[in-house]
């Protein structure tokens, strides 16, 4: 077990080296223009310009650029200065993760339950009106742009612009520790729509898969054998449990992005908007860091992810 | 995956000429039975129709604009627009409404099809034949390939893919990246769905062909001298097929999706060429005056990405008819 | 100084910007006195800062501010945005300052007119006496501290965007960064006195009414100034009726003004009503930063103590002008948008095909997706409603050129200028692409569009881009090596009321930058330019006006660019507030003036 855990970290380590590599690719070397002028902000006064193609080494070449850029991340987590906003991209970011995890926790909370909950009973009552219903609304939810939920969310139920007057509207997110009732209420449509496209995919898999798994031989013998059904029921569930966790994995970093459309429509100042501003702002620094950085955390929740596979299941050790 | 195996099913009688010894017993390929199971499925019968429908309406966008007595989609006309700017609302000769120039919004409905389509069938066509491709590489030959290959997809799986986009079409707005190559709009958008969903691909075709290369017909193969070219094209790809275009088609709902979410976001698609995503977008700030310029859009997206969602579940309970 | 929605741009950067009055300050107490031209412009029956009271408001209360969009600077030795002057006329006091309703200056620091010697060389200014900055410096206000707030200007760590433009002439200024400036004496503490290399004397006099001037006590800044970029606007002090609310170590950083989120603005308990012209009625200003422009109109409407102090969206014009009329106030001379094209690179350097766009542009469509006749007016030359030199111009119809004629544009002379620039057919056939970089989001967006699709139609082969404003003009337009054909989104606001400053950086070919730069379509006339460096040294406000609406005549005869929008600025308040609009900052409400019913 140590010596899987030890080669996927190392993995793990290679991986954030190449996604650096790729990052400095596309945003150093990828775009005609000068990169200094693209990280000047607002006033690009020569003088600027000269400064930062200093501190960004553009005279030196390209390896050299690249080693003192990986140094740089990997030594002193610097991922680079906004000129536009006067501020380090790292407590750019640093600010708005609060606002970020309130909105992922919530939502990859309520959409595991949600889904979890929601496939196991479609399963077990197959075909019934529940699970007709259930289904459906999972598609249709899947089929739906989460911008466009969140607008419809916003339209229907937002206190200042909706039909019936209910959640606290776009805007209204305060961080927890000033106003926990207000930082809650005004997370809840987030959390719903952000939920509920996983959730829908969730429900369907966790369906799909403990259907399948209940009509495994091992299954029938146990309710041959006479074993209550609740228990036979948990038992295909752990069995099904596989591919939903291979697909935490990958989902991972659809939630991410999902949760940038959403703080895009409900204005929550976290990491996503963030990266978004700076994409109006053309402010390259912050851009740059806010990829690589969701590219690690990418990287390290799917670590995670493997090693609790591996715990679960001994086969993938030896892979 | 019931491949290779072959159903077997009596031939109908014809009256008492059951007794007739020269009833025909006539096993069904796999692809009849698949056929045969997706036929009876009408929820993935109709969807495939509206599919046609919307092929039908892509190509033949500027006939069916001009049938409908429509302006094309990018004629403006701010005589559409009340004294204060904003767009007036369906009207007999404007089923769907304007948009703040005055475009006609059914007319660019239709033509944002297009996009859309284009989008989801040449991104998907090109990360599925990359897909296909590394992974039948990694699954055959397994060993360093397979290690290579498979640490190259876990590279590009890192990346979360919008905001990748985002950095993208930030990095490459304007002036266009990699000297002018890479242009905004709609060879970007392809561009990235090939670079982001490949390995999804990849990984699937590659379990697929780890498990089936063990197969007794494949050793058969290759104690008959066939090349590993050949094993790869004759023996393995065609049995690929089926779950290929399975998950192929389930990925086309997502790769609509992120075009819709890019153009959204202002780095997809760029004006004047319509795109419902980007409709969208310039809807939601007057949705209080002008709410038919959100909606119809918005329906036309969730409709389309159902029909390949619902097409997409037909096809694989078809292939599987468990767990339906 | 830059609106909000046609940021950037303007006037300043060049040259001088002389004022309406003649040698030497006007008199104070000067009565509305809105420039040419104010009365021409229609606002719609609607209030606007011309016919607005300055008097006889309630004291007290507190003044909700809702803007969708964050301050640029707040620091007053860089300010440079109308939504920036709303919080730095509210808290600092230059020299000199305009009353709500008036484009002329009054005495504010000062405490008579600027003193201009006859050779022009000199110009002596008298300061009050028993102005203090609020807590925690608290001391009362000197010469020094007004020279050391226009020296901090040249200061690498504070940039003022316009030391150059305006103070160059002073003796020491050009080498200056920072440090004390030789031709700025303070012969005593409550004089200052400047001694330029040119007789400029009036240009600097009319400056000092920019924030720039407000003075900045060296003792308590001087440590912020070293940080790079200086931190002194997160720890500033105020001279003005308000300031930012701040702890006893004087931050405002997190406390008065938090970044992304909100501003405020508490009484100056130093500031002394007897000092000030100003009224100052509210207690508080609140300003919340964030939210969507139309959702911030509907509730700026329905609410009572609440503003909106950005361009509002026109979906909340259009409420408020239909159902809400008493709280919509209009103000013309906000500014004016044209389209720049190229003139020294691409097909735009063949003056007949600029006349061919001219003659093809929908005017009043692209007013109508501005936001129609009541925030518009079609646009017929260069200078604007309420700067002199408007009427001599030729007024609202303009100077009478074919291209000029129609509006509603006219395909036919279009036609006839294409055919005069070598294309027989009657549509452009050359091989350029033009790239047309515009900005995104509101009315500027549909003008790009609009105006894409006017090219497309004459035949051209586009590429539209659209971005951020700020990045529009710092990186693509602004910056003559980019070479961007077309930049349909661009306008200009005035600095204060002076044709020179409408004119001069926008089309000045001396005064091309290769950033930064203001003259978009680098616009280069050598006949145009030496009237311009002549017109520059014009004295007296109807000689200027004459010989400014006599380069502005020359300009459309080039069809330099083309104009289509003179913009008047909307405003919208709640049912509770009096407020009261600049005229001179682009109509934004005034907190000094504004009050609670």
């Amino acid at each position: 077990m140590t010596g899987y855990i030890i080669r996927r970290l190392l993995w793990g380590v290679a991986l954030l080296v190449i996604v650096c590599a790729l990052t400095f690719v596309v945003f150093r070397i990828f775009p005609t223009g000068n990169p200094a002028l693209m990280r000047a902000g607002r006033d690009p006064t020569p003088r600027l310009v000269a400064e930062i193609e200093r501190v960004l080494g553009l005279g030196k070449p390209l390896t050299v650029q690249f080693w003192d850029y990986l140094k740089n991340v990997f030594l002193h987590f610097d991922l680079g200065y906004s000129y536009y906003s006067g501020e380090s991209v790292r407590s750019l970011i640093a600010e708005r993760l609060p606002a970020t995890i309130s909105l992922t926790v919530g939502a990859a909370v309520l959409w595991t339950l949600g889904g979890l909950g929601i496939g196991i009973l479609s399963a077990l009552r197959r075909h019934s009106l529940l699970d007709r219903a259930a289904m459906g609304t999972a598609l249709v939810l899947v089929s739906a742009p989460e911008f466009w939920l969140g607008l419809v969310a916003l339209f229907l139920f937002a206190e200042d612009i909706g039909k019936w007057k209910i959640f606290p509207g776009a805007g209204s997110y305060v961080p927890i520790t000033s106003d926990p009732w207000k930082w809650f209420t005004s997370l809840i449509m987030p959390w719903f729509v952000l939920a509920s496209g996983a959730a829908a995919v969730f429900a369907r898999l966790t369906r799909g898969s403990l259907i399948e798994t209940m009509e495994e031989d091992y299954i029938r013998t146990a309710r041959a054998k006479g074993l209550p059904e609740r228990q036979v029921v948990r038992q295909g569930v752990r069995s099904a449990f596989n591919p939903i966790v291979t697909l935490l994995g990958l989902e991972i970093g659809t939630l991410l992005g999902g949760a940038l459309l959403i703080e895009v429509v409900f204005n929550i100042p976290g990491v996503g908007k963030l990266a978004y501003s700076a994409l109006l702002q053309s402010d390259f620094s912050v851009i740059q860091g806010t990829v690589l950085l969701a590219a690690m955390f990418v990287i390290v929740a799917n670590i995670v992810v493997d090693i609790a596979y591996a715990y679960l299941d001994p086969r993938v050790r030896y892979s | 995956m019931s491949h290779g195996a072959a159903e077997v099913v009596s031939a109908p009688a014809a009256g008492l000429d059951f007794l007739d010894v020269g009833a025909e017993i006539a096993a069904r390929s796999p692809w009849q039975l698949f056929w045969r199971r997706f036929r009876r499925d009408r929820v993935a019968l109709v969807s495939l129709a509206f599919i046609a429908f919307l092929i039908v309406l892509a190509f033949g966008a500027p006939l069916v604009v001009s049938l409908l007595g429509l302006p094309g989609p990018d004629v403006q006309n701010l005589n559409l627009t009340d004294s204060f700017g904003s767009p007036l609302g369906p009207s007999s000769a404007h089923p769907f409404g304007v948009d703040p120039l005055g475009q006609d919004v059914m007319s660019r409905v239709i033509y944002g099809t297009r996009v859309s389509l284009e989008v989801a069938i040449l991104g998907t066509a090109i990360a599925t034949l990359i897909g296909v491709t590394i992974g039948t590489l990694a699954g055959f030959y397994r060993g360093w390939v397979d290690t290579l290959l498979a640490r190259t997809m876990d590279v590009f799986l890192s990346i979360p893919i919008l905001l990748l986009g985002l950095g993208i079409g930030a990095a490459c707005a304007v002036r266009g990246c990699v000297g002018g190559v890479i242009q905004p709009g709609l060879g970007l958008i392809i561009f990235l769905i090939a670079l982001a969903t490949w390995p999804l691909i990849a990984r699937i075709v590659r379990g697929l062909v780890l498990s089936l290369r063990e197969r007794e017909f494949i050793e058969a193969s290759r104690a008959l001298g066939a090349s590993d070219l050949r094993i790869m094209f004759r023996e393995i790809l065609p049995n690929l097929a089926a779950p290929i275009i399975v998950y192929a088609s389930l990925q086309i709902p997502f790769n609509i999706l992120f075009e819709a979410s890019l153009s959204y976001l202002g780095v997809g698609i760029r004006p004047p060429t319509p795109s419902w995503g980007q409709m969208i977008a310039a809807a939601t700030p007057i949705f209080n005056t002008a709410w038919w310029y959100m909606v119809f859009p918005g329906a036309a997206l969730l409709a389309t990405v159902l029909a390949f969602n619902l097409l997409g579940d037909g096809l694989r309970d078809a292939l599987n008819p468990r767990g339906a | 100084m830059r609106s909000t929605s046609t940021v950037a741009g303007v006037a300043l950067a060049a040259a001088a910007a002389l004022l309406i009055s003649a040698c030497g300050s006007s008199s104070s107490g000067s009565t509305g006195n809105a420039g040419g031209g104010a009365s021409a412009v229609s606002t719609g029956g609607f209030a606007s800062p011309a016919t607005e009271s300055l008097s006889g408001g309630k004291r007290g209360g507190m003044l909700v501010v809702l803007n969708e969009s964050d301050f640029e600077h707040l620091d007053p030795g860089i300010a440079y945005y109308a939504v920036d002057y709303e919080v730095v006329f509210a808290t600092q006091r230059p020299l000199y300052s305009n009353k709500p309703n008036s484009q002329e200056p009054t005495p504010d620091m000062a405490s008579g007119p600027a003193e201009i010697s006859p050779d022009n060389k000199t110009v002596t200014v008298h300061l009050k006496e028993g102005v203090h900055f609020s807590p925690p410096v608290n001391r009362e206000v000197t010469s020094e501290d007004v020279a050391y707030a226009i020296e901090r200007g040249a200061n690498p760590n504070v940039v003022n965007p316009y030391f150059l433009s305006y103070f160059k002439a002073i003796e020491g200024a050009p080498e200056a960064s920072g440090g004390p400036i030789r031709g700025i004496q303070t012969p005593n503490k409550h004089t200052i006195v400047f001694h330029l290399t040119e007789p400029k004397g009036q240009i600097v006099a009319d400056a000092l009414v920019l924030p720039l001037s407000a003075a900045v006590p060296k003792d308590y800044a001087e440590k912020f100034d070293k940080d790079k970029p200086s931190d002194y606007a997160n720890y500033q002090v105020a001279t003005g009726p308000y300031m930012l609310k701040n702890n006893a170590e004087g931050k405002v950083l997190g406390i008065g003004y938090i970044p992304g989120k909100s501003a405020t603005l508490v009484r100056n308990p130093s500031w002394k009503a007897n000092t000030d012209y100003r009224p100052a009625y509210l207690d508080e200003i609140d300003i919340k930063i964030g939210g969507t422009n139309t959702v911030i109109g509907r509730q700026v409407l329905e609410g009572t103590n609440v503003v909106q102090n950005e361009p509002p969206a026109q979906a909340s014009i259009r409420l408020a002008a239909e159902k809400f009329k008493s709280q919509l106030e209009i103000a013309p001379g906000a500014g004016s948008h044209y389209i720049a094209v190229n003139n020294k690179v691409g097909p735009f350097s063949n003056i007949d095909l600029r006349k061919a766009v001219w003659a093809a542009l929908d005017r009043t469509a692209m007013n109508k997706a501005r936001g129609g006749e009541l925030v518009t007016n079609v646009a017929t030359h260069f200078i604007f409603p309420t700067i002199p030199g408007f009427e001599q111009a030729g007024g609202l119809a303009g100077p009478k050129v074919d291209y000029n004629e129609h509006p509603e544009g006219d395909a036919a002379v279009a036609e006839k200028y294409i055919k005069l620039a070598g294309y027989a057919s009657g549509k452009y056939t050359g091989g350029q692409t033009l790239e047309i970089v515009g900005s995104r989001g509101g009315p500027a967006e549909a003008d790009a569009e609009i105006a894409n699709q006017t090219l497309k139609n004459l035949g051209f082969t586009t590429k539209l881009t659209l971005v951020e404003p700020a990045t529009m003009y710092s990186k693509y337009c602004g910056v003559p090596k980019e070479e961007i054909e077309v930049c349909p989104s661009v306008g200009v606001a005035d600095d204060f009321a002076d044709p020179q400053t409408v004119l001069n950086i926008s089309f000045n070919g001396k005064l091309i930058n290769p950033t930064e730069n203001n003259n978009w379509g680098q616009v280069n006339v050598p006949a145009i330019n030496a009237a311009m460096t002549a017109a520059e040294s014009v004295i007296g406000t109807s000689a200027r006006a004459t010989a400014w609406a006599k380069i502005d005549d020359e300009l459309v005869q080039d069809a330099a660019a083309i104009p289509f929008d003179w913009d008047k600025q909307a405003n919208i308040e709640g049912s509770e507030v009096k407020g009261v609009g600049d005229l001179w900052d682009v109509g934004e409400w005034d907190y000094n003036y504004t009050s609670l019913k």
